[in-house]
């Protein structure tokens, strides 16, 4: 019996460690952004190094977001990453139902679902010469629209992916009764699976905005002025030729974390997964 | 309220045939029961009604209407599905409510129609709850109230008492007829259990393998029974199904079950079935007897004991009156009830008249 407990305690003990470190890996470079971003730019480079702010100052957040454009790339960032995740979760559900639901000769729906995920198996880069060719012709480099139709076509596959299994797990007899009840089919995916997908569209959200938000590769090349340029470009651009900006860095850096982190936690609710029981069966 | 008729209807799937040239005619007002085993196209053909699924030849006509083209919202029909499919998201009004939502139902209008109707299956106190806070009796009655909410042309019901327990689905059994005979509308119920068949049809059609075997009232399907497989799936305990073979009218099996009378019939391979309270324990001695077999198993039901007797390798089962008294291997006399034994052909699957 003791020998039971004890095993028990170390098991927890065990389980409690590998969480601190994992949080301790994750969360200690936020931190340190954080705490640079409130340091003078002596500080940041103190030894040994300054673990909390001892003479806390606002002025790399005056410097970012007042000398320098950072609020109108937060602002673009804002724009592309919510039109992307718009139009990705709104055709990417449309796709999902598309194939989840219907019927297809053969095995068409497999050969196209393959299809649509093939498009993400290669590494983005590949296609960054003809991207950036074909709007150079279109006359559309260095605009916000440029940059969101890249985005969405590489989040709309995932999105599309990842509905369709979140409305093959739904009981189709759902559909089917609003149908009888006096639905069309639009009506049924409209009044019941969609609200039923609720967890899916929350995490397929996330997952678009997260991506649009953080991408740096692809807006590099189609963007060159604050018209179009996101936060993640505008930090790079701290790195200069003559000097690197550490406290500017860390201070937009911090700030880009902060609308994520809000969008997580209001939707993270909806990942919960389950709102379906109860539907079928006694 | 409108009759239902099936024209030649086929159903593939893909190069399976689920159901295979089906006529039938559902009368207005009738309670018409599709029985038999899991993936005989019961389900199926009930589903072609509802516009679930599609035709692959042939015609069904709701009333005047050819519907084989029609989307299930403009064929008037209710449909009770066998896993009750509520909207998880919506409240029990909500629900109930949802085919005149749809339909555009002025929203007063609604909520009364709800309540009337939700008064009639005892849910008048749940109508907030969401369905997964409901028994599964509730959650039937809720299905049930969605579908008689409106008064539809037809009410289709896929085996929708196989989910709840024994004793509450002798209850809605009673209340599904009742209902159906309040309602005066013509009802297509799908269900593997004859005995729901039995108490509930006007008229029943046996299906097996996509096709209806026989088509008739209870008391046809069952004193009357046209093949083989008709005569095994109605009755419990099924019929006793004796192989042997008939010569001039005598029939006799290998585990020395003899009978005559049965005309001057000639069958190689025939199956005698007669079923268990057509069987009668006779007195030791008799010179009537069909068979003397010892007793394999006793077992007492209450109104009556039902005794296995062991035919030679087949069992036999004769429902005894229930005061019978015997002991395991004890030798028993039975002859069967005169013009209640069955005649089938084992090839043809068909009965054998004489």
């Amino acid at each position: 019996m003791a020998h039971r407990r004890k095993s028990i305690g170390i098991q927890r003990i065990a389980a409690y460690a590998t969480i601190a470190a994992a949080l301790v890996v994750t969360l200690f470079p936020v931190y340190w952004i954080a705490a640079n971003s409130f340091k003078y730019d002596i500080d940041i480079f103190s030894i040994p190094p300054q673990w909390i702010p001892a003479n806390p100052t606002s002025k790399h957040y005056h410097a970012a977001f007042v000398e320098r454009p950072f609020l109108i790339y937060a602002l673009n960032s804002l724009i592309i990453a919510v039109s992307t995740t718009l139009v990705s979760v709104v055709f990417g559900s449309l796709a999902g139902y598309a194939l989840a639901r219907f019927q297809y000769p053969g095995r068409w729906r497999y050969q196209i679902s393959f299809w649509i995920l093939s498009t993400r198996m290669m590494p983005p880069i590949v296609t960054i010469i003809p991207l950036y060719i074909a709007f150079n012709h279109l006359g559309m480099l260095n605009t916000k629209p440029a940059v969101i139709i890249a985005y969405t076509a590489f989040n709309l596959p995932f999105a599309t992916w990842m509905m369709k299994s979140y409305f093959q797990d739904l009981p189709v007899e759902l559909e089917e009764a609003a149908m009888v009840d006096g639905d069309t089919r639009w009506g049924a995916f409209l009044h019941v699976a969609l609200p039923l997908a609720r967890p899916g569209l929350a995490a397929t959200a996330i997952f678009c905005l997260i991506i649009s938000w953080n991408e740096f590769l692809l807006a590099l090349i189609l963007t060159l002025t604050e018209r179009s340029q996101t936060l993640p470009i505008g930090i790079a651009g701290r790195v200069t030729q003559y000097n690197t900006y550490w406290g500017e860095i860390s201070a937009a850096g911090f700030t880009a974390c902060i609308p994520i982190m809000i969008f997580a936690f209001v939707v993270q609710k909806h990942l919960v997964r389950g709102i379906s029981f109860g539907a079928v069966k006694g | 309220m409108a009759s239902v008729v099936f024209q030649d209807v086929v159903k593939m799937f893909g190069t399976f045939t689920a159901v295979s040239d089906l006529n039938l005619e559902v009368r207005d007002k009738e309670f018409l029961v599709l029985l038999g085993p899991s993936g005989c196209g019961k389900t199926t053909t009930m589903r072609m009604v509802a516009g679930l699924e599609e035709v692959t030849a042939g015609e069904i006509f709701i009333g005047s209407d050819r519907v084989n083209d029609v989307l299930p919202k403009y064929r008037d029909v209710a449909m009770v599905f066998q896993s009750y499919a509520l909207y998880p998201h919506l409240s029990v009004a909500d629900n109930i409510g949802y085919p005149l939502k749809i339909r555009k139902v002025p929203q007063d209008k609604q909520r009364q129609m709800v309540m009337e109707v939700a008064r009639r299956v005892e849910l008048d106190g749940l109508l907030d709850r969401l369905p997964k806070q409901l028994s599964g009796g509730q959650r039937q009655r809720v299905a049930l109230a969605r579908a008689i909410i409106r008064t539809p042309k037809v009410f289709l019901m896929d085996e929708p008492l196989s989910n709840l327990d024994a004793k509450l689905r002798v209850q809605m059994r009673a209340e599904l007829k009742h209902l159906q005979h309040e309602l005066q509308v013509t009802t297509i119920y799908v269900t593997h259990d004859q005995i729901e068949a039995m108490t509930l049809a006007h008229r029943v059609a046996v299906m097996n393998k996509g096709v209806i075997e026989q088509l008739g009232t209870p008391k046809e399907i069952y004193n009357d029974p046209r093949t083989l497989f008709v005569a095994g799936f109605i009755g419990s305990p099924p019929m006793n199904l004796i192989d042997g073979e008939v010569k001039d009218g005598v029939f006799t099996s290998l585990g020395g079950v003899r009978a005559d009378g049965l005309g001057s019939a000639n069958v190689a391979s025939a199956v005698l079935g007669v079923r268990p309270e057509d069987i009668h324990v006779l007195p030791a001695g008799s010179e009537t007897a069909n068979i003397v077999a010892p007793i394999y198993s006793v077992e007492l039901t209450g109104e009556s004991t039902l005794v296995t007797l062991r035919a030679g390798a087949a069992l036999l089962t004769v429902r005894a009156d229930k005061n019978f008294v015997g002991d395991f291997d004890q030798m028993v006399e039975v002859g069967f009830a005169p013009g209640r034994v069955f005649l089938f052909d084992r090839q043809s699957q068909d009965r054998v008249d004489f």
